[in-house]
């Protein structure tokens, strides 16, 4: 029942002071136990709504993969570089085998080749999908979630048959070439896995509209002369308009015979960022089929036994190999002084920059509804910064 | 072979008309050259005037019996599609070297945090060396060759008395 109010009242309500808080500033933790966050954490300033200045707080998966490869003969360490990132385990697999190689010059079979590419790409597509997954699950699209961590699940089944592991192919790229051949029927099977990711690439076209062009356009802008004095690389660097992917301007394995657009956007903000990858996606699937049209016949290994750890050593010298990654460039400088573990590793992973710098800069003056947004557009893997 | 090099010996040569530096191209887009300490921050600012823009890596490589200690500065050019490392050698008692944050910016700076805390060099003119990785650890940088981590975790992890920690002591 609506009570008629009286003059009286009215007047008292008039004069109540309306509540102002005096101070509007507080510390806000994002991560590291925040669902969306992964192992890490970002210290912020806001004020109001208003993110004022942001810190990062790495360390919770340093685990020494550097110092630990110093200790390791190089078949141990390729076990050892998927674990580097759990979200693309072949591909870190891939830099870490490429840079033994270089130092001992051993002339990898072209079938081999051919296959470490083919890995090297799937495993980006399924990164892609992951990133969808938790892109969309920040932005509270738990649907788009959970199609496509369904959709990544046809490929891991694809890793199961080939490399016997699911996630961590256990050193499947190796010093040399591939630990083994392709089995009986897999390009049969990975063809139809590729109709499934198109399928799924559908639904996200279809998605587009009502998620995540809303939640992302305009957010998060990065300047292209901030980017590279950030050292942002891959998506993040091609999404403010720098043409520039290392599959094309410093070719490994048998990217220069291949046929691919880098795409590029220039508006250097979450969304494009997600455009890229999506186009990427398309990319990776056209590389995918040529890999499949063009395979070679011959040996995976060169030697194709396996000598005893003890009596291999990796010949003195150094090297510096980069390659792309489905979240920018991964590098690892080795240096070798003539025996059978690597004087010295550096792995260098994209997200060291992206996750503490480039989030850093883009956070500040950021909204707080917008963060999640910002954070997953850089499509960040702790693992792979803290090493 | 030769021609096809072209592009990476001019790298060099353009470096040695200004610098006393030792260099050698290692492969097509591969180039290395050594400097020493004092004309480190010079060489970096005439390279970034060549194209050399992106900072991929800082590293350091530690070599206890010459008492030196080596960075290795990976850079990146998009334009002329070279990498680009530049090494130079630090005493190993005294490990300072200038900061490349004014040529590379926040960059540089964060490579440097982790090199500090990793092995110890002092970069002057960062000021912001705050551990990255290593919460509360307050023994000597671990990346060093001379800390010996296998012995480090038995001591801390593994208890000689209890009788099925004792293997591995043995």
């Amino acid at each position: 029942m609506i009570k008629q109010m009286n003059e009286k009242e009215l007047i008292t309500i008039e004069h109540i002071e309306p509540i102002i808080p005096e101070d509007t500033d507080y510390n806000f933790y994002f991560g590291p136990a925040h669902s969306g966050s992964g192992n890490f954490g970002v210290k912020l300033r806001i004020d109001g709504e208003k993110v004022t200045s942001a810190r990062a707080d790495p360390g919770y998966l340093h685990r020494g993969f550097e110092k630990l490869m110093e200790y390791r003969v190089p078949m141990q360490n390729a076990v050892l570089s998927d674990r580097v990132c759990i979200l693309e385990a072949l591909n870190w697999n891939l830099v870490h085998a490429e840079a033994v190689d270089e130092l001992t010059g051993v002339e990898v079979p072209q079938r081999a080749r051919y296959i470490r590419v083919l890995m090297a790409e799937l495993s980006r597509l399924q990164s892609h999908l992951i990133w969808y997954g938790v892109m969309s699950l920040a932005l509270g699209f738990d649907t788009g979630f959970k199609m496509a961590f369904g959709y990544r699940d046809y490929i891991l089944d694809i890793f199961e048959l080939i490399t016997g592991g699911r996630v961590y192919p256990a050193g499947y790229i190796c010093p040399g070439g591939v630990r083994r051949d392709l089995p009986d029927g897999s390009e049969d099977k990975i063809k139809r896995v590729l109709d499934q990711t198109e399928e799924m690439m559908q639904k996200m076209k279809d998605f587009d509209n009502i998620v995540f062009s809303r939640r992302t356009k305009g957010v998060g802008i990065l300047r292209t002369e901030d980017a590279i004095r950030l050292g942002a690389t891959g998506p993040v660097l091609r999404a403010c308009g720098v043409e520039t992917d290392v599959r094309k301007d410093d070719p490994y394995e048998i990217y220069d015979e291949l046929d691919f657009d880098i795409p590029v956007r220039r508006e250097g903000d979450a969304y494009a960022r997600c455009l890229i990858r999506g186009r990427e996606m398309e990319e990776s699937i056209k590389i995918i089929k040529q890999v499949l049209e063009r395979l070679p016949e011959g040996k995976v290994r060169e030697p194709a036994k396996i000598t005893p750890p003890s009596r291999v050593k990796i010949p003195e010298g150094e090297v510096y190999v980069r390659n792309e990654l489905a979240r920018g460039e991964g590098c690892v400088y080795m240096r070798s002084v003539g025996e059978g573990e690597p004087y010295r590793v550096k792995l260098r992973g994209p997200d060291f920059l992206h996750m503490i710098p480039v989030l850093e800069h883009l956070l500040k003056g950021s909204q707080i509804a917008d963060i999640p947004a910002i954070y997953w557009s850089l499509n960040i893997c702790p693992a792979d910064m803290d090493r | 072979m030769a021609e096809s090099l072209y592009k990476e010996n001019k790298v060099i040569e353009d470096i040695s008309a200004k610098f006393k530096v030792a260099g050698k191209v290692q492969r097509e887009r591969r180039v290395w050259v050594t400097v020493d300490k004092d004309n480190l921050i010079m060489l970096c600012n005439f390279v970034k005037g060549l194209g050399f823009e992106h900072l991929s890596a800082i590293s350091v490589t530690d070599w206890p019996e010459e008492g030196t200690f080596e960075l290795t500065y990976h850079l990146w050019s998009y334009s002329e599609k070279i990498l680009l490392t530049i090494k130079t050698k630090l005493d190993r008692t005294e490990p300072i070297v200038n900061s490349v944050i004014s040529i590379w910016g926040e960059n540089a700076q964060i490579h440097e945090r982790e090199l500090h805390e990793l092995f110890g060099v002092e970069f002057e003119g960062n000021e912001d060396l705050t551990p990255l990785f290593l919460e509360d650890w307050d023994g000597p940088p671990p990346f060093k060759k001379d800390f010996d981590w296998k012995e480090y975790v038995r001591q801390q992890c593994y208890d000689q008395a209890n009788e099925r920690e004792r293997a591995y002591y043995d």
